[in-house]
């Protein structure tokens, strides 16, 4: 015998909430620039070289930042990087001034950066039309 | 020791906002339309269903009429204040138009809103040698660097023959002529009438039609979402924030099965879920006006009038980073991301959220 459906719910009642400033995360999508040759990282190479370069600047404590490569394409070396919000200051600056990978020049280019993972997947600046 | 001030800076992120509204899409006094229409310029599309392999042709169709786009190279400004184009195109119909190309926080940016209003946002020397009254831009800061120009051009009093219309047109045109490339987009009401193909010399304008991209993604975790619960219960339904993250991973190709302790990432979709096979996820890219995201957001609604396996899905809109304006009139502006969007979870039974998102320099949504 089929069982009787619950009633459904009644129509949801407007509700509106407002975030200030609450994001847990900051997102930031960077590319890592080497020179042509060479061998390229490896996703956990990649990961290892923000954690090095955290520690260069920031000591050990900067090194325990906890930061996620929630992306990583070896063919552009471009990732996605997720950091705790009150982190980014740290992460940002970190990239920025590392200019060394295995003995040869590097530089972090960061592409995009939001509080809102989703931001990410879309951005006008990068917008080609043909 | 209290931290000093530049240091506590240094942990603080840039201001932003998360809006989540629910309601139901039925509703006499729903203002889901109203979001879209108001939020005049957009760049992406996407919508996700669950459980779905193919598309209805109802929505194949639908994708199908997000109308083509012109893109104008060149354009002199003073061209979209003359009484022709004016006559033609703005009182004809709902015109869009934005600058392309062109960076909010360094260069100057100019958009028509289909209500007529012509916004400038231009920095300080170009402000002061057009000589238009305007107002300091919002998040200048003390030493004011940018300004906002709002002309209106449907006010009765800004006829060919008025004071108004020569100064800025002159100011427009001789005083400090701006050029710009622009994205245009017209629609009316009516089938008559000229076109903006016909209205521009050839070698300026080119049509454009939106690039659109379908794909099917397989074994997805799926946050598992009780319309009534904005907030998400513990072990029983996610909330609208983690829905938000979960669908920013999927839309960017992130791993979703990472553990607690792996190495390169620790995020995981949010508990509770559900594995679907598979789910359908379309984006649409190109200059989007808001009548064909509301077509597009009915459609979508309509999905759910046959019985589905989907419990619910969504439809995310990504607005231009460097567009004077977010909603309505508030001014938009680009602080370290530019980023305004907006996210619509439709439930089967028709209730739905709305999340609006937006950065440092942005009103709060509407």
């Amino acid at each position: 015998m089929a069982r009787a459906d619950p009633p459904p719910p009644p129509p949801a009642a407007f509700e509106r909430r407002v975030l200030r400033s609450a994001a847990e995360h900051h997102y930031l999508r960077v590319r890592l620039e080497l020179p042509d040759g060479g061998a390229r990282p490896s996703a956990a190479q990649f990961k290892q070289l923000v954690v090095t370069a955290l520690r260069e600047l920031h000591g050990e404590v900067g090194a325990a930042l906890p930061v996620d490569v929630l992306t990583y394409e070896e063919k552009t070396l471009s990732a996605i990087l997720r950091v705790t919000s009150s982190g980014l200051v740290k992460l940002w600056s970190a990239l920025t001034l590392l200019g060394f990978y295995q003995n040869r020049r590097c530089a972090f280019r960061v592409l995009q950066t939001s509080p809102f993972l989703l931001a990410l997947s879309g951005n006008s600046r990068e917008l080609v039309l043909d | 020791m209290r931290m000093s001030v530049p240091l506590r800076r240094l942990r603080q992120a840039p201001r932003h906002l998360l809006v989540c509204e629910k309601s139901h899409a039925r509703h006499a006094r729903s203002r889901h339309a109203a979001h879209v229409r108001d939020h005049a310029y957009n760049c992406r599309v996407s919508f996700l269903i669950p459980e779905c392999g193919t598309l209805p042709e109802v929505l194949k169709s639908t994708i199908a009429d997000v109308g083509e786009y012109y893109l104008l190279r060149n354009l002199s400004l003073h061209e979209l204040v003359t009484h022709e184009f004016i006559d033609t195109f703005v009182k004809k119909g709902s015109c869009h138009a934005l600058t392309y190309n062109t960076k909010i926080d360094q260069d100057n940016t100019a958009a028509l809103l289909p209500t007529g209003k012509l916004i400038l946002s231009v920095d300080k020397d170009t402000y002061e040698e057009l000589g238009l009254q305007g107002r300091p831009s919002q998040y200048s800061g003390k030493k004011v660097m940018r300004y906002i120009i709002t002309i209106d051009l449907m006010d009765p009093s800004f006829h060919p023959d008025s004071k108004k219309h020569k100064r800025v047109l002159w100011a427009l045109k001789e005083k400090k002529p701006l050029e710009f490339d622009f994205l245009l987009a017209w629609c009316n009401t009516g089938a008559e009438g000229s076109t903006l193909m016909s209205y521009f010399p050839k070698n300026q304008i080119q049509t454009l039609k939106p690039k659109i991209t379908f794909s099917t993604l397989r074994d997805l975790q799926c946050p598992v979402l009780q319309s009534n619960e904005l907030q998400g219960k513990p072990e029983e339904s996610c909330s609208t924030e983690e829905l938000f993250e979960w669908l920013g991973a999927v839309l960017n190709q992130v791993s979703l099965d990472n553990k607690s302790f792996s190495f390169l990432s620790t995020y995981c979709c949010p508990q509770p879920n559900t594995i679907v096979e598979q789910a359908f996820l379309c984006t649409i890219t190109g200059f989007i006006i808001p009548e064909a995201i509301i077509q597009l957001l009915e459609k979508l609604c309509c999905y759910f009038d046959e019985p589905k396996l989907a419990h619910w899905l969504t439809l995310t809109v990504h607005g231009f980073a460097d567009s004077p304006v977010s909603w309505r009139e508030s001014e938009h502006g680009f602080h370290k991301g530019g980023e305004n969007l907006y996210n619509f979870v439709v439930f089967r039974n028709l209730d739905y959220w709305l999340q609006m998102a937006v950065g440092t320099n942005d009103d709060c949504p509407p």
